[in-house]
């Protein structure tokens, strides 16, 4: 075969260009010697070539090199088996290189063992990533968990002081805005670490309680994300739609629904807002709006302005039809 | 009137919670740890228990969970964390409330529990 003619040469210019490190070890010969190795071996150690030859691959290892992944190394040599693990390894000046270790056999014609071929990938960037990745969960999960207790302190708070003043109503009324608020930050502090917050998740955490079989409330969305500081406003104007629904719309009897449904839209004057529709059906029968005077309205209503957003407000017969328009800056 | 048991190492919200028991006519021992609540189990007459699942430095409140569910008395989790519950508590099989949450709806749900247990 003229390609096993050329092979010597071949390989040799392939193993001089190709940026993988690789080497062969002898396993015929005591302790598994390293007998070749390439340019980007050498790079990737620090060791030239003459320090490289002759020594078996354990001089990489280190202090904090795994045990357990060099065994697997030692029963794939044992077994001669295809082995890829990830270890780390030390260069001649010490410093340390995530290695992903691809290792297997080599046979000759005669299906006679007669090397073992090893290449090497730094993956110290991957790995890094990896555990900066990881570290940002835990703490984005942290700090996740920390702001619930503070919401259920800040509750705690506000009912004993409501009750040691006599003022219950109140502080109940203060308590359900407060959790409200903190529900819609739930999703925002769960993944502290994108920056933007899922819309839907955020409709949803703060609905949830109005919704504890999870059948009268129907979200529909697109995975629609927009900044934190949008939130708030949303939050608490969910919240009193909910408990404007509860006391008197269509959740207040056994068989009524609410859907709700999301979406980036252009708003009258062009800016690019977050539309959220709330549609009530199967309540009780209404005739006309309610007084809405002195209800939590006025307080979504001004919170919402504050935003530059606005609430419309319908009272169809079978339920109330309401729109939420905030604008966002990023869409 | 009953006897509860508040498991939670937040003073503010386990006042909450014990002014929400009495609110409902009822009465509340609070615990700071686990061996408060079970010399609590101990004395007898616990009739049902709000447990704060994370106690600090990594301490959760398993051994009174355990120690409960072996005496048949009804309790729910209380907890910030649902994803670290769902890691350390999966085996109990006890009602899971997401802080936060108003007092009155936690002892609601424990009494609603105690309901449906009679």
């Amino acid at each position: 075969m003229g390609f096993e003619g050329a092979s010597g040469l071949l390989f040799e210019q392939a193993m001089a260009q190709t940026r993988m490190a690789v080497c062969l070890t002898d396993p015929n010969l005591k302790d598994d010697p390293i007998v070749f190795c390439n340019e980007a071996f050498q790079r990737l150690t620090g060791y030239q070539s003459e320090e490289i030859l002759g020594r078996n691959c354990r001089f990489l290892q280190g202090p904090d090199t795994d045990q357990a992944q060099v065994s697997k190394i030692r029963d794939a040599i044992r077994a001669e088996e295809v082995v890829v693990v990830e270890l780390l390894n030390y260069r001649k000046d010490g410093s340390t290189f995530w290695n992903t270790l691809h290792l297997g056999p080599i046979y000759d014609a005669n299906g006679k063992l007669t090397y073992f071929f090893g290449s090497q990938w730094d993956v110290t960037d991957i790995h890094q990533s990896r555990s900066e990745e990881r570290h940002a969960k835990a703490l984005a999960r942290e700090i996740s968990h920390r702001m619930k207790n503070v919401f259920a302190v800040i509750g705690g708070i506000v009912n004993i002081t409501g009750r040691a003043m006599d003022a219950r109503e109140v502080s109940r009324r203060i308590n359900e805005r407060i959790q409200a608020l903190g529900r819609s930050y739930e999703p925002t502090l769960d993944e502290a670490v994108l920056g933007t917050i899922h819309v839907g998740q955020a409709i949803r955490s703060v609905l949830q309680p109005y919704d504890p079989e999870g059948d009268r409330i129907r979200f529909t969305g697109n995975g629609v994300r927009t900044e934190p500081n949008a939130i708030s406003a949303i939050g608490l104007t969910l919240h009193e739609l909910a408990t404007n629904a509860s006391k008197y719309g269509a959740l207040s009897n056994e068989n009524g629904t609410v859907d709700i449904a999301w979406k980036h839209v252009k708003d009258k004057l062009g800016r690019n807002s977050l539309e959220i529709e709330w549609k009530e059906r199967g309540g009780p029968v209404l005739s006309g709006g309610p007084d809405e005077t002195g209800t939590g309205f006025d307080i979504a209503d001004t919170l919402l302005s504050h935003s530059r957003g606005m609430l419309e407000r319908s009272w169809e017969s079978d339920g109330l039809r309401a729109t939420i328009i905030v604008p966002v800056s990023n869409s | 009137m009953k006897t509860f048991l508040v498991l939670e190492d937040e003073p503010l919200i386990a006042m909450d919670l014990k002014f929400a028991f009495e609110d409902a006519g009822h009465e509340a021992v609070t615990a700071v740890d686990n061996e408060e609540a079970l010399a609590c189990i101990e004395k007898g007459n616990i009739a049902g228990a709000i447990l704060d699942v994370s106690l600090g430095r990594g301490v959760t409140c398993k051994p009174t969970a355990n120690r409960l569910l072996r005496d048949g008395i009804p309790f729910v989790l209380h907890t910030g964390d649902l994803n670290r519950v769902g890691e350390h508590l999966r085996e109990i099989d006890a009602p899971v409330i997401a802080k936060p949450r108003p007092a009155d709806d936690v002892v609601a749900s424990l009494l609603n529990l105690l309901k449906e247990a009679a």
